[in-house]
């Protein structure tokens, strides 16, 4: 597999995590645009690693998968509370962080 | 018998603390029982001690006080001959002037009240008494003064009865202050203060000091027992009510300057015994011509006092102790009974002045019999008690003083025996007085507990003189520390004392009551110009007003001007000065200060207000500035 189709890859997958992030307005939708920019971190590395044998950068492709579990543990309670709080789950409905 | 000894004073402490503190709650009539049972505590503790006393025994107490320094400070009570007169004086006197004063008193709306000061008066007059100490006596000095300032002016809404307190409280205090000045001095000269160290003082110390410092404390004396100069405040003491008048100003306090001159009498050198024989003499005589003029029975009853304590301080001078205090014992029965008999008048007939009463032998039969034992005794008509002590004063006149002096002392006795028959004869016979104001009063005898004490001291006045007498060996002289009295009845003086006291008598009867005009008519306008000139008694009291009150009160007003020109203003100006840098001070802190702090809070504001605009709460703007900030450091920076 040629490393540059692998690189468009990650890019395109962490392209359209960023574009998922700025157009999404349910919460859940924005969760799934983050997993898609961790993977394609996660992916970066693992690729590299093959790249120039560094066996040590796959763990931190594992540390991102860990990483992305307990965001998303979080990121899920964060939504739950706010369909309590707020009755809706649709990011731009909320502005509890206005000043 | 120490006990005995603590009981005395402690036991009218202790009725006074009970009466001060919740008196108005007791009934009326226990407020003065309590105080009758604890003066008769009192008078048994010291009977009590009396068989170790006669015996010649000294008892004594003694704490330590103050451990500062050497020598330690100590005080102490101590009985001896001296003092246990006193004690019986005090005790058995006052016991049956808080008795009549139960009657008296009774519905006063502060009867408690002056069964307390009572109390205090008598436990600050024992400890007076008990001293062994110049200190605890200067302590107790000015308490029975206070006792004294308070039950004059007990009826403080008398205005001349408060003025009488202030006047005998400050009078007094020239004496006291005369006293202090003399214990000071002789603290710091002597070493030791205490009374039974006075003795030794004659060869250590030098003659001029001694006359000094016994010459002030004989002013602290002259101030308590009024004596010539300081006498003005007694006859204005007399707006108190009667008992304490009896109790304070006749038996026991104003006999206290007898007692303190008795008691340092081996300070007292011949120079200043002269002194105490000179004013003893002079008061004796000076008082009783004013005695003689007087027409409220009040005051004839105090000048009487002030010339009988002359006649002590005469005794004193001619260092015949034993007999100054002999005569303070019968004098008073004799005038505490007097003073009962007039409050006993004053409670009948609310009159005391002597132009208004009269007759009343019939209506207050008991009164007037003990009026007259005590006038005859008094007098010193043989055999009651004034006789012996006086004509043993005579006697020592004879024999120890100038050639002058018992002529002097005779003078005094007629002129004694005169005042107080005038005083028993317009009182007590000729005419019901004439009914003032129309409405009719029916004098009436006064209740038993009024009776009773004043028979008692009848008993005294007549017999308490025996104890002095040469029939029964002169135990009371013994007691005193005369070793060798005089033997047997002197019957030259006996003849010269009655004859004074018939000429008294008759004077009393013929110019008293009568009204005759003895004098030759040459004589007469001096006569006038004397009897004007006692009856104002000598303007002492107008010179005082002139030559001291006026020129204080003077300074005081000076004082008080400048005052109010020169400080007040002053004052003033610093104030006004700093009211004018204040409104300065304002104005800059209004102007510039205000404007820095509000111009650092509006511009912090706006800033904050345009920057809220920034903070959306949107999450999708802040991303997409994140973002966008991200692209423009990688793409456009590197």
């Amino acid at each position: 597999m040629p490393v540059r189709l692998i690189l468009l890859l990650s890019h395109a997958l962490f392209a359209l995590g960023v574009y998922g992030i700025l157009t999404r307005r349910h919460a859940i939708g924005l969760l799934l645009s983050v997993e898609l920019i961790l993977n394609a971190a996660a992916l970066n590395f693992v690729l590299f690693s093959r790249v120039f044998s560094h066996v040590e950068a796959q763990a931190f492709a594992l540390f991102i998968i860990a990483l992305a579990a307990c965001e998303a543990v979080v990121g899920l309670a964060i939504v739950i509370g706010l369909a309590r709080r707020a009755q809706t789950v649709f990011a731009d409905q909320v502005d509890l962080l206005k000043g | 018998m120490t006990p005995a000894l603590l009981w005395i004073p402690l036991l009218p402490l202790a009725a006074f603390a009970l009466l001060i503190t919740c008196g108005r709650r007791l009934p009326p009539p226990a407020a003065g029982w309590v105080t009758v049972a604890a003066l008769a505590g009192s008078a048994g503790a010291t009977l009590a001690l009396a068989e170790p006393v006669f015996h010649g025994h000294r008892l004594a107490v003694r704490w330590a006080w103050l451990s500062a320094g050497d020598p330690r400070w100590a005080l102490g009570l101590s009985v001896d001959g001296l003092s246990w007169l006193m004690l019986a004086v005090v005790t058995g006197v006052g016991t049956m002037i808080a008795c009549y004063s139960t009657g008296y008193m009774h519905g006063d709306p502060r009867e408690s009240r002056f069964f307390a000061y009572l109390a205090l008066f008598c436990a600050s007059m024992l400890g007076l008494v008990l001293a062994d100490h110049f200190l605890l006596l200067y302590v107790c000095w000015e308490l029975v003064g206070l006792c004294s300032y308070l039950l004059i002016s007990f009826w403080f809404e008398k205005p001349a009865a408060a003025a009488a307190g202030r006047k005998a409280f400050i009078t007094t205090r020239i004496g006291d202050a005369g006293l202090l000045a003399g214990v000071l001095w002789l603290a710091f000269a002597g070493g030791s203060l205490r009374f039974d160290a006075l003795a030794g003082l004659q060869d250590t110390l030098p003659g001029g000091l001694l006359t000094a410092i016994s010459l002030l404390i004989f002013l602290g004396a002259v101030g308590k027992s009024a004596q010539v100069p300081l006498h003005v405040w007694l006859p204005d003491a007399m707006e108190g009510p009667t008992p304490v008048s009896a109790l304070i100003h006749a038996a026991t306090m104003v006999a206290a300057g007898v007692y303190l001159v008795a008691r340092t009498l081996p300070l007292f050198t011949p120079e200043s015994l002269q002194v105490v024989l000179a004013v003893g003499i002079l008061t004796h005589l000076a008082a009783g011509t004013v005695a003689l003029t007087m027409t409220d029975i009040k005051r004839v009853l105090a000048y009487s006092t002030i010339s009988q304590l002359g006649l002590m301080m005469a005794a004193l001078g001619l260092g015949a102790a034993a007999l100054a205090m002999f005569h303070l014992a019968t004098h008073a029965c004799f005038k505490a009974l007097l003073f009962l008999g007039a409050g006993s008048v004053i409670h009948a007939t609310h009159e005391q002045e002597l132009g208004r009463l009269g007759a009343l032998r019939r209506t207050m039969p008991w009164t007037a019999a003990v009026v007259l034992i005590a006038a005859v005794s008094m007098s010193g008509v043989f055999p009651l008690s004034g006789f012996w002590s006086k004509d043993a004063i005579l006697l020592a006149a004879q024999h120890g003083g100038p050639p002058w002096l018992l002529g002097a002392l005779l003078v005094g006795a007629a002129m004694t025996t005169a005042y107080v028959f005038r005083l028993y004869l317009r009182c007590f016979h000729g005419a019901p007085a004439p009914q003032a104001g129309g409405a009719a009063r029916h004098p009436h005898e006064s209740p038993l507990v009024m009776v009773l004490p004043m028979a008692v001291l009848a008993v005294g006045a007549a017999a308490v003189g025996l104890a002095g007498a040469p029939w029964l060996g002169h135990p009371l002289l013994h007691l005193l520390g005369v070793t060798e009295p005089h033997e047997g009845i002197d019957v030259s003086i006996l003849l010269w004392s009655t004859g004074a006291a018939a000429v008294g008598l008759w004077l009393a009867w013929a110019v008293g009551v009568r009204r005759a005009r003895p004098l030759p008519a040459a004589l007469r306008p001096l006569g006038t110009r004397l009897y004007t000139l006692a009856a104002n008694k000598y303007y002492v009291d107008a010179w005082y007003q002139r030559l001291v009150i006026g020129p204080c009160l003077a300074a005081a007003r000076g004082l008080a001007r400048f005052d109010l020109r020169v400080i007040d203003r002053a004052v003033d100006g610093t104030g006004l000065a700093g009211r004018a840098v204040a409104i300065w001070k304002e104005r800059f802190d209004r102007l510039v200060v205000d404007r820095l702090v509000n111009g650092t809070a509006s511009a912090v504001r706006l800033g904050g207000a345009g920057l809220r605009l920034v903070q959306t709460g949107i999450v999708h703007q802040y991303l997409l500035v994140v973002i966008a900030a991200v692209v423009f450091v990688s793409v456009v920076l590197r």
